[in-house]
């Protein structure tokens, strides 16, 4: 897609987030859909990451949960006003998520996989247990000041504004990294994901790369983090239990990582799902674990890939598909 | 409590053994991390205790173990065989949506509350270990935990389908151009490693109770433990394991509040050093 193109879908998603929130007046389904695009912007980071990098995390419940707990902190300890807080913690997950990266994206293939989940489960453990600050596992409030960006809390928190807040969000959030990934580091990280001995032959540094693709891809899933801090107020363990990371990946697979959108597609469809399902949602796991092997053994492009073999009948998605390793 | 905390450790080291080797036993054939192998434990766990239940533990420890082969088979048959030329991260996924299918069908069938299974009649004694008692019950499962790695490491060093077994692990096509047939022969492998994990449930049982969150507690410290290890590699999996559960025994004498931690920052030293384990090369 052109960098006008590009420019001329988010105006127009913009434009339909307005719409959306002018036709429907229903609070619960507004509240609703701020979820769901709360969970695209997360489950786009996980997107971005096995899109430019090929990994496959297990754990980004890690930043999503990290977030919500570094702006409570930092909030309680009111060293900042509220809007310097977001940012300090925006920046802080982004390098420790760097650091992390450096030794982590090492780990070769699956064992990349089993380490992201251990790791965040290990955060998990260390909140559940912490007393002092986190509360434990029975989780924290966040105290928000009466103003943020000289906006009435509030009025932010009416679910109109919120899920226009979430909306935009998400919609510069996916211009941005778009343009990021047409850049000369979109080039060179591809490069690196499709045959890192080849790239290290022309001499691009694999390590680097591979690095920052997964400190974005924890910056974006701290800003979804931030978001539902802002939405729910409160921050628990449980925003940092893998099975959130495994819900997150799951929107990723079923809506399809080729594409930027797809992982904010799965999360729409997963939500809507959950809605319609509502009674049966006691055996969620399994109707999400059958979805999942479903749609891989099927579709290995999930949604978007099919959505875009259908429109434009461009075989390639599938194709690619068939031939990554 | 130094003695009987090093002793847990053990106990704690030879369960890992167990439920590793089947998950060694299986990437080393198909390729695959099971991310269910956690969740196959839980069902060995909660079969044993429904089996234990109606008649008594003995039959529950050979019982489950072959209801799990049987499963394991199947899961072969017409799971990872099919997807064998499917990238290794799709079926990494599927084994992950095998997962939550496994969860909540144990939820649904045994409920949420813990369960527990007593420990059998004839080990219901303690033994005196340097001045300490211990449950004989957790001396048994220290023979499980080292009959299981000397049986495999024998097994795989000297008979003939050990032989296929490890050339397979190797090289699966040029095996099969030997007149192996290594369908037949990985159903067998992934049968034996869901057994195990069937075992490592029934097993562990006694002493851990049994919860809906049992699976994702094993399942993270094994992740460790053959991650450490060296993905596949069998020997690697055995001292990681030994030494991830001496390390937890001495840290929770040592440092209480972060006990929890210290698998983690040893895998991730164990990573900086080596990123593919301590048996690196085989992976």
């Amino acid at each position: 897609m052109t960098l006008n193109r590009s420019l001329l879908a988010s105006v127009l998603a913009l434009l339909l987030g307005v719409a959306v929130v002018s036709g429907v007046t229903s609070g619960t389904v507004l509240s609703l859909f701020n979820q769901a695009i709360v969970y695209a912007v997360f489950a786009l980071g996980i997107g971005v990451l096995l899109k430019q990098n090929g990994m496959v995390s297990f754990g980004h419940a890690l930043y999503f949960g990290s977030a919500g707990y570094l702006l409570g902190i930092l909030l309680q300890l009111q060293l900042a006003s509220a809007e310097t807080i977001i940012v300090l913690t925006l920046l802080i997950i982004t390098v420790t998520g760097f650091v992390f990266g450096l030794v982590i994206v090492r780990v070769p293939g699956v064992a990349f996989g089993m380490l992201t989940l251990a790791i965040g489960q290990m955060f998990y453990l260390t909140a559940s247990r912490a007393r002092g600050f986190t509360g434990g596992a029975d989780g924290m409030n966040i105290d928000w000041p009466s103003t943020l960006f000289g906006m009435p809390v509030s009025q932010i928190l009416k679910p109109g504004t919120m899920f226009l807040i979430s909306w935009t969000t998400l919609v510069i959030v996916m211009f941005l990294v778009a343009c990021l990934l047409r850049s000369r580091f979109g080039a060179i990280t591809e490069a690196v994901r499709d045959n890192e001995e080849r790239a290290r032959f022309i001499g691009i540094s694999t390590l680097l790369p591979r690095a920052s693709v997964y400190a974005l891809s924890a910056l974006i899933t701290a800003i979804a983090g931030v978001l539902s801090a802002l939405n729910t107020g409160f921050v628990s363990p449980e925003n940092l239990h893998w099975s959130l990371s495994g819900m997150a990946l799951m929107m990723v697979v079923v809506g399809g990582f080729k594409v930027l959108w797809g992982p904010a597609l799965g999360a729409v469809v997963y939500f809507i799902f959950k809605d319609i399902l509502g009674d049966y949602a006691t055996h969620w796991m399994t109707i999400f674990g059958v979805v999942l092997i479903a749609v891989i053994v099927f579709s290995p492009t999930g949604i978007a890939g099919a959505l875009m073999n259908w429109l434009f009948d461009k075989p390639k998605a599938g194709k690619q598909a068939a031939h990554s390793h | 409590m130094l003695t009987i905390n090093l002793f847990n450790g053990l106990v704690y080291g030879a369960l890992l053994i167990v439920m590793c080797s089947g998950l060694a036993l299986i990437y080393g054939l198909r390729r695959v991390v099971n991310f269910a192998h956690g969740s196959l434990y839980m069902m060995g766990a909660y079969l044993g205790y429904t089996i234990a239940l109606n008649s008594n533990f003995w039959v529950a420890l050979i019982a489950a173990p072959a209801v799990m082969a049987v499963f394991g088979v199947l899961l072969d048959r017409y799971g990872f065989r099919l997807l064998q030329d499917r990238d290794p991260l799709t079926v990494v996924l599927v084994t992950f949506g095998l997962l939550l299918v496994i969860e909540d069908m144990v939820q649904t069938i045994w409920g949420k509350s813990n369960l527990s299974v007593a420990a059998p009649q004839a080990l219901a004694f303690t033994v005196d270990l340097a001045g300490t008692p211990v449950p004989a019950y957790r001396i048994g499962v220290i023979v499980v935990g080292v009959c299981v790695a000397l049986g495999l490491t024998l097994w795989l060093r000297f008979s003939k389908i050990g032989l296929f077994v490890r050339a397979a692990s190797t090289d699966p096509v040029t095996t099969s151009m030997q007149g192996v047939n290594t369908d037949l022969l990985s159903a067998g492998v992934v049968g034996l490693g869901t057994a195990l994990a069937g075992l490592a449930g029934v097993v562990a049982a006694p002493f851990l109770s049994l919860s809906p969150s049992m699976s994702a507690d094993v399942i993270i410290d094994s992740f460790v433990v053959v991650v450490i290890g060296g993905l596949g590699s069998l020997a690697g999996a055995f001292i990681a394991a030994m030494l991830l559960g001496m390390l937890q025994a001495i840290g929770a004498v040592y440092l209480p509040d972060t006990a929890v931690l210290l698998p983690f920052v040893f895998m991730v030293a164990v990573l900086i050093w080596k990123p593919s384990g301590f048996a690196g090369s085989r992976t």
